[in-house]
């Protein structure tokens, strides 16, 4: 085992490790020294990765579990940088959460250190320990506010429908390994293409019950019934971080699992009706998540839905493909780290203490803070897909990608249509909400008017996401071929 | 008399897979769901143990790879239930009840 491919990994599991060391011995006043420590430490590592990254080669270690190539780099490059980011907005929250102090941002790096692991996933083995890492982390993370009811039922409805969908995820591994006799995604595809699959059926339905599991990550319809309680429930920085990070990990395994394992190509063997399965999944995952975020006041419990109806957007790069869909899935991710950290970030600092975040809370945000004004309408409209945001980018790509070379669904391409136009109606009721709201119309109390002061960590998180997100629409160039050279190592 | 062979192990590995998901489905005790959510992972390392037992001999993977998965399973079950039982008391602490009905507070 060449322990240097993992260096990374094991660089940010001791920098948790180290964090809650350092908490037993750190004064309760000087504690967000640590929540600073960690993202210094972080950016760090996320430097020496960038500095490695620019001659991308594929690594494999000896046993063939873990792979580090250009699609590894890209998700660790975007994981460390949400984990940064989380890191610093969780800085300005940690009074809220009555722990100890040092227990979030090391369960922070653990969580992180799963995606990092899930990002080179390269075998059934390694895919199944990096899910659990960061799902028990998140179960833990979700229900850190133990004192609110929410916050604990949403960490129980998390761990119920999350522990189920693993086992069912593993037991899909179990038939594969029955008829693929390894669990090597390598290996698998030899076998695949050799053509001594002997049990066909058993190894279909081991497909279909690991992809539920996966799907179940991704929050996509059938399996997203838990996103908007755990959304709504767990504290706004875990949120942030589950939107992004726990979702990516879920959509890099599911294109290591597709194109590398199973060898899935429009033309190809037909093993599973990959087509036909995800873009039924896309458009019900796209109508769901539209729908019921129409006539959502909550905000948290809003862009719940709101991605719900995203993920199935990135479902459509999958039904593609091809190339250029798994490329559109990368920038689409990339888009969409800035623009849901910026609105979590604004959420957690306006969120009273004990309250709802009614939609309520938003009202004379422009006077209040010019720069959470300005942040949060950028990001609902790069959520929801205007040009010249990186939303507007990832979406047209996604979109772009179904219908090129060939219109193949037609009906599809419609009803990811509708689903903006639906978008465009729930974010631009946050926007409103901002600059005309009334504040709880139905109380006849008066929407606060105080100017809100902000911590410096919260400043650099606003402004990096910000900077981010128009960079990202701004100067597409860079982004596109760090996409498309990131996905050529997927054997598509 | 019969030898016992690969397809009783995975017949009894589906029935306990089935009565796991079914006992998930059905109970509303908290408890009771986690217990056969262990029995859903417990089915899936019958499975793959028996597979990895009567695996014929092939060029490549060692036939111990399905052995090695249950170790992984049975560690990460092992965090999973300390977690969940943690969360469960945490609960209890608070409300007094481990039913599934009364985690009603968020609606859509």
């Amino acid at each position: 085992m060449n322990l240097s491919l993992i260096s990374l990994e094991i660089g940010v599991a001791l920098l948790g490790v180290l964090v809650l060391l350092a908490g037993l011995w750190t004064p309760p006043h000087r504690r967000s020294a640590l929540g600073f420590c960690t993202a210094l430490g972080l950016t760090v590592l996320l430097a020496l990765l960038v500095k490695q990254g620019m001659a991308i080669e594929t690594l494999t270690d000896s046993s063939g579990g873990f792979v580090r190539d250009g699609l590894a780099v890209f998700f660790k490059a975007l994981f460390l940088l949400a984990g940064i980011l989380v890191t610093l907005l969780t800085m300005g929250f940690a009074n809220r959460l009555r722990t100890g102090g040092a227990e979030v941002y090391a369960l922070n790096c653990f969580a992180l250190c799963g995606m990092l692991f899930a990002a080179s996933a390269n075998s059934f083995v390694m895919l199944f320990v990096a899910i659990e890492l960061i799902t028990i982390t998140f179960y833990v993370l979700t229900s850190l506010q133990s004192h609110r009811l929410r916050s604990l039922e949403a960490g129980i409805k998390y761990l119920i429908l999350g522990a189920a969908a693993s086992a069912v995820m593993v037991f899909g591994i179990a038939l594969i390994y029955g008829s693929a006799h390894t669990l090597q995604f390598n290996l698998i595809a030899d076998g695949l293409a050799a053509g001594h699959m002997k049990q066909l059926l058993l190894f279909q339905l081991g497909a279909l019950l690991l992809l539920a599991g996966l799907a179940f990550k991704i929050a996509a319809v059938p399996f997203q019934i838990w996103a908007p309680d755990v959304y709504q429930g767990a504290p706004a920085p875990v949120t942030a971080f589950l939107a992004i990070g726990s979702k990516a990990a879920g959509f890099v395994l599911l294109l290591r699992v597709l194109y590398t394992a199973f060898q899935v190509q429009p033309d190809g063997p037909r093993l599973l009706e990959p087509t036909a399965m995800f873009s039924v999944m896309a458009a019900a995952t796209i109508i769901f998540g539209s729908l019921c975020a129409l006539r959502q006041r909550n905000l948290k419990r809003l862009l719940g839905y709101a991605s719900i109806a995203s993920a199935g957007y990135v479902l459509l790069g999958i039904v593609a493909l091809n190339e250029r869909g798994a490329a559109a899935v990368l920038v689409y991710l990339a888009g969409y780290l800035f623009a849901v950290i910026a609105a979590f970030t604004v959420i957690s600092i306006l969120t009273p203490e004990d309250e709802d975040e009614d939609l309520s809370i938003l009202a004379n945000l422009h006077k209040r803070s010019p720069l959470m004004a300005l942040t949060l309408t950028l990001a609902v409209a790069s959520l929801a897909g205007i040009p010249p945001l990186a939303g507007f980018l990832g979406k047209f790509l996604l979109l772009r990608a179904v219908i090129e070379p060939a219109a193949t669904f037609p009906w599809l391409v419609a009803v990811a249509l509708l689903g903006v136009v639906a978008s465009l109606y729930y974010y631009f009721g946050i926007i409103r909400e901002i600059f005309w709201g009334t504040g709880q119309w139905w109380t006849e109390k008066a929407p606060e008017t105080a100017a809100i002061k902000l911590a410096d960590s919260q400043v650099v998180v606003l402004v990096v996401c910000v900077l981010g997100m128009l960079a990202v629409g701004l100067y597409p160039q860079p982004i596109l071929e760090i996409a498309n050279a990131a996905v050529q190592g997927l054997g598509l | 008399m019969t030898d016992v062979g690969l397809e009783h192990y995975l017949v009894v590995s589906a029935a306990l897979f089935c009565l796991g998901l079914l006992g998930v489905v059905i109970r509303r005790n908290l408890i009771v769901m986690y217990m056969s959510l262990e029995l859903m992972l417990n089915a899936a390392n019958l499975a793959l143990v028996s597979f990895s037992h009567h695996q014929p001999p092939s060029p490549h993977g060692s036939p111990l790879d399905g052995q090695i998965m249950v170790f992984f399973i049975i560690t990460v079950a092992a965090a999973e239930v300390a977690v969940g039982l943690a969360l469960i008391v945490a609960l209890y602490r608070k409300r007094q009840t481990t039913d599934v009905a009364d985690l009603t507070s968020m609606k859509l």
